[in-house]
């Protein structure tokens, strides 16, 4: 206490329980900072509504989608140029990317069918067990019945090995398989 | 002149003392328990009365209300006193106060486990335990200005200032947001709607954290801190500026827990900017405690009680520094929704209310007790168990909230979403919670050790619940004397114009957002597609409530590309009409859900779906956190009420057609029929009844309005034409 005796001023009357005051103004950083920050909310102001010069949420909305639909040019091909891949390393990227999509959730986890979705590993298809039926279904979905449409969430190149990996599991004889679905299709 | 003899009333202050250390390892277990929760699901122990969505209400309302709020009684108490130079006002309302309080904390217990809560969070309790808080804050408050009236002291001290706030402050925020309309003893509905009753809902949750944790804590310090280390508080004009200007800019700074959300853009601006203003003021509060020990820095090195106040005075800095920042928009993407919020909030509870009250109690519970503290080394080992657990629970949570949100926005390179599904993200930050789950058995350890120190402490001495004392009577000062009082000092003795200035501060800052919400038609913009909840969706939105699912799910997509990629369009104000409550959510646990029943969108899925998830979500997805909720297939929608709840929302002024009421058991019987139907093609059976097929067909309702026409067969019944 002796130390500071001379810089600091003690405020007569002020003693509270023992507690006594200093009569320091405060820091002038401190006052600084309350007058930058109270030009900040200002100036804040201003730029988005006063001057109308800072967009607001939707406007932002709206470029900010432009800009990211000239980056990636979302076009698809048509399922048609696109045929099933046979090649081992597809085939097991296609089976985590059924696994990293949560499609065994309504499929199971070896396709074999459950409450929800149809058996992806025998010969009965609701949409058709060519390549490009099955292409279509991932990538179209049919909501209304549950299915999931994946075409915002999966590249077509993705829905290409999904596809090409659940063709490959036919005839794989899943414990627990669900009954057939649909029309039998070679 | 003469001297008058008066007693301390220091039972009073053991009781909220004692009062405090139970509550707080309640507190700090249930919170270890959710942490478990959400760690490893089991810990739900698939009980209703155990989810996360019940538990995480209990954790939040027992630190604030029971811990943290016993803990200000018994400091504010014991400093009033001595401040004063009097006795407590009543010892009536003094017992009233405390024995009710206590009973508020049992209710708000019993009642969350039972799932009775009206989902808004920190403000859960269900009217009828509003109104026995009210009154109990009444009385807290009376007991507080009569002392204050019949004080010894001409002035009153800084601390004061901020006990009166407080109480001024927690009273307006409380009743305002507690405005809803009771069905039952049991369950109400908020009279505000949607966008309102969030910008009601967050001007109370913000200023509760402003009000609740921190002006009556900078009141404890304000005392507490130049006590323990015998020093002069620094700076008299900074105690005064920083006053007035925190009380009166935080009542503004409400709406930055709804940037990007589906609120005006003028009121997101008034969350954003006062927000920044704030810093200075609390700032302010860190430096007047921090340089108030200059020079007894020598003592903070062996003095538990200093340390602790030191880590809590520094960490009240850090946390209304950090805040601020995360209002500012582009911060605030990444800290909303993520566990950034949960570790800011931790910092402050932990370090900022947990730091004060344990110097507190290490300083203030001898004295009760006319003791030494049994241990000076245990309470130092607690100091330095409980500052590491606040890393080990603040930088896991930061990590993990940069992780989840970068993995959120990342795209490929082909434009689509790298993590498509919401639960990868959740995965990767799994380890997190398991570091949380150790930092808090840390926190707890810390918090036994002071349980065991203190009652070694008790042990030892004993209380003079009657303390005697002497003072001069007070006569009062008369006129202000221009030139030798500042109008400061002469309104510190005017204690009524004084509270009069205070509440005029703190009312203006919500005056302002919440009337224009509710009064001006032009800040919520109607959609025409946007139809009101059918019988049994509502009944199912009700089950939502008192799940608490809002504690982990949001319902409000933010305009970001990556979100709207993941979730469907993002809200729109005036979607959310007939919300009563709002149930926007402030963490993405789970994925967002406000387009789940949006047919066509990414979120969509069917009963069954539905049907399998709530039944056993890990069974869906090993990975998955969220609780079971199998009893949705046993227990019935109680369809006795249901006619009470459409004349309530009629009440509120949703557009059901007259008589609506007597047709809503039909018709949420119609609607239920067909998800029967359309679940037993699934194969499985469930009676239109029960609460899983009115969930599943909230589930349904939620986002899809605003493309009409894509649910037509359960539009065409919705009205009873
Ligand atoms: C939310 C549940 C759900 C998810 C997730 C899901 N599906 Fe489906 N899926 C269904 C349902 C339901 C059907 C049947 C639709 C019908 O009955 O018309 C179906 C049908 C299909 C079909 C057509 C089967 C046939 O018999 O023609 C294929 C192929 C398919 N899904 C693949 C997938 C793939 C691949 C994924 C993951 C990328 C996936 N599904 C994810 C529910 C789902
Ligand atoms: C502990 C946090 C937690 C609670 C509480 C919780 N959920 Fe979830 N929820 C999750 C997580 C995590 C997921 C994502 C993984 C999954 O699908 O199970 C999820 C997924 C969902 C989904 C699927 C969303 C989709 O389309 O992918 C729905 C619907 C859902 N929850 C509804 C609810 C409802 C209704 C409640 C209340 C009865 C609830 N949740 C309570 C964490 C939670």
């Amino acid at each position: 206490m002796e130390e500071n005796k001379n810089v600091d001023e003690h405020l007569d009357e002020h003693n509270y329980d023992g507690i006594q005051e200093l009569d320091n103004p405060p820091p002038r950083w401190i006052m600084m900072l309350f007058y930058i920050t109270i030009g900040f909310a200002i100036i804040y102001a201003a730029y988005f509504f006063w001057l109308d010069v800072g967009d607001l949420q939707d406007a932002r909305y709206v470029k900010k989608s432009e800009i990211h639909e000239t980056r990636y040019q979302l076009a698809s091909q048509s399922s048609d140029e696109i045929v099933a891949l046979t090649d081992a390393a597809d085939i097991e990227e296609g089976k985590s990317i059924y696994k990293e999509m949560s499609c065994f959730a309504c499929h199971g986890m070896l396709g074999e069918g459950n409450a929800i979705g149809p058996n992806l590993c025998d010969d009965t298809w609701l949409y058709g067990c060519d390549f490009q039926s099955v292409f279509n279904i991932i990538k179209n979905g049919n909501a209304a019945k549950g299915m999931t449409p994946f075409k915002t969430q999966l590249s077509d190149a993705r829905i290409q090995k999904v596809s090409s990996y659940l063709l490959s599991l036919k005839d794989s004889k899943p414990p627990n398989a669900k009954g057939p679905q649909g029309e039998t299709c070679e | 002149m003469e001297n008058q003899k008066f007693y301390y009333d220091n039972k009073t202050v053991k009781l909220f003392l004692l009062a405090t250390i139970i509550w707080g390892v309640v507190a700090v277990l249930v919170g270890v328990l959710i942490a478990c929760q959400l760690a490893f699901p089991a810990f739900n122990f698939g009980l209703e009365y155990t989810t996360f969505g019940r538990m995480r209400p209990l954790h939040t309302n027992a630190v604030i209300f029971a811990f943290v709020g016993n803990a200000i009684f018994a400091g504010v108490y014991y400093s009033l006193q001595k401040l004063l130079k009097a006795r407590l006002f009543s010892d009536v309302l003094s017992k009233i106060h405390f024995w009710g309080w206590q009973l508020i904390i049992v209710l708000a217990a019993v009642t969350f486990t039972l799932g009775i809560s009206t989902s808004k969070e920190y403000a859960e309790l269900e009217w009828p335990i509003d109104i026995l808080l009210t009154v109990v804050w009444v009385i807290f408050g009376w007991n507080m200005i009569g002392t204050i009236l019949k004080r010894r002291v001409q002035h009153i001290y800084a601390a004061i200032w901020w006990y009166l706030a407080t109480f001024l402050g927690v009273a307006l925020l409380h009743v305002v947001n507690s405005f809803e309309l009771p069905i039952s003893l049991i369950k109400s509905y908020p009279i505000y709607a949607g966008a309102q009753d969030a910008v009601v809902q967050w001007w109370y949750g913000h200023n509760a954290v402003a009000f609740f944790l921190t002006t009556p804590f900078l009141g404890l310090m304000y005392y507490y801190l130049p006590k323990a280390a015998n020093r002069p508080i620094y700076s008299y004009r900074l105690s005064i500026i920083h006053f007035w200007s925190l009380i009166f800019l935080y009542m503004w700074a409400g709406p930055h827990h709804l940037l990007y959300q589906a609120l005006p853009e003028w009121v997101q601006a008034l969350g954003v900017t006062f927000s920044i203003m704030l810093i200075a003021p609390s700032w302010g509060g860190m430096i007047n405690g921090l340089l108030t020990l200059r020079g007894a820095w020598d003592k903070v090195r062996d003095s538990a009680v200093l340390k602790f106040f030191v880590v809590a005075v520094t960490a009240y800095g850090m946390s209304t520094f950090e805040g601020p920042m995360m209002s500012l928009r582009n911060v605030n993407q990444m800290t909303h929704f993520t566990d950034w919020t949960i570790a800011h909030t931790h910092i402050a509870g932990m370090a900022w209310n947990g730091g004060m009250t344990f110097g507190m109690l290490y300083w203030l519970l001898p004295r009760i007790f006319r003791t030494k503290l049994y241990s000076e080394k245990l309470a130092n080992t607690h100091f330095w168990i409980a500052t590491l657990s606040i890393l080990v629970y603040a930088i896991p949570l930061y990590w993990s909230a940069v992780t989840q949100w970068l993995m959120l926005r990342e795209y490929t390179p082909e434009g689509f979403l790298a993590y498509p599904n919401f639960l990868e993200t959740l995965t990767q930050i799994l380890p997190m919670y398991t570091l949380r789950i150790i930092s808090g058995i840390m926190f707890l350890t810390g918090f036994l050790i002071m349980v065991y120190n203190l009652f070694k402490t008790m042990a030892a001495g004993s209380v003079e619940a009657n303390e005697a004392a002497e003072a001069p009577a007070l006569v009062l000062a008369g006129k202000r004397k221009p030139l030798n009082e500042t109008i400061h000092r002469w309104m510190e003795r005017k204690t009524v114009r004084f509270s009069i200035w205070v509440f005029v501060a703190l009312f203006i800052g919500g005056a302002i957002q919440i009337i224009p919400m509710i009064f001006i038609k032009s800040n919520i913009p109607t959609i025409d597609t946007v139809t009101p909840y059918t019988p049994l969706e509502l009944e199912g939105r009700d089950v939502y409530v008192k799940e608490g699912c809002y504690t982990c799910h949001s319902q409000v997509i933010r305009p970001f590309r990556w979100e709207t990629d993941r979730y469907g369009d993002y809200s729109k104000i005036g979607e959310f009409v007939y919300d009563h409550p709002f149930l926007w959510g402030s963490r993405r646990t789970g994925p967002d859900l406000a387009r789940a029943g949006y047919v066509n969108g990414p979120m969509y899925k069917n009963s069954a779906w539905h049907y399998n998830h709530f039944m056993d979500p890990q069974k869906m997805n090993e990975q998955s956190i969220m609780p079971r909720y199998d009893w949705f297939a046993k227990k019935d929608v109680n369809l006795d009420m249901t006619p009470n709840k459409i004349r309530a929302m009629q009440t509120l002024g949703v557009p059901y057609p007259e008589g609506f009421d007597e047709q809503a058991v039909d018709d949420l019987l119609w609607q239920a029929n067909q998800i029967v139907a359309e679940l037993k093609l699934s194969g499985i059976e469930i009676e239109p009844t029960k609460e899983m097929v009115a969930m599943i067909a909230y589930m349904h309702k939620l986002g899809r309005d605003i493309e009409p026409n894509t649910n037509q067969n359960l539009d065409s019944h919705d009205t009873g034409e």
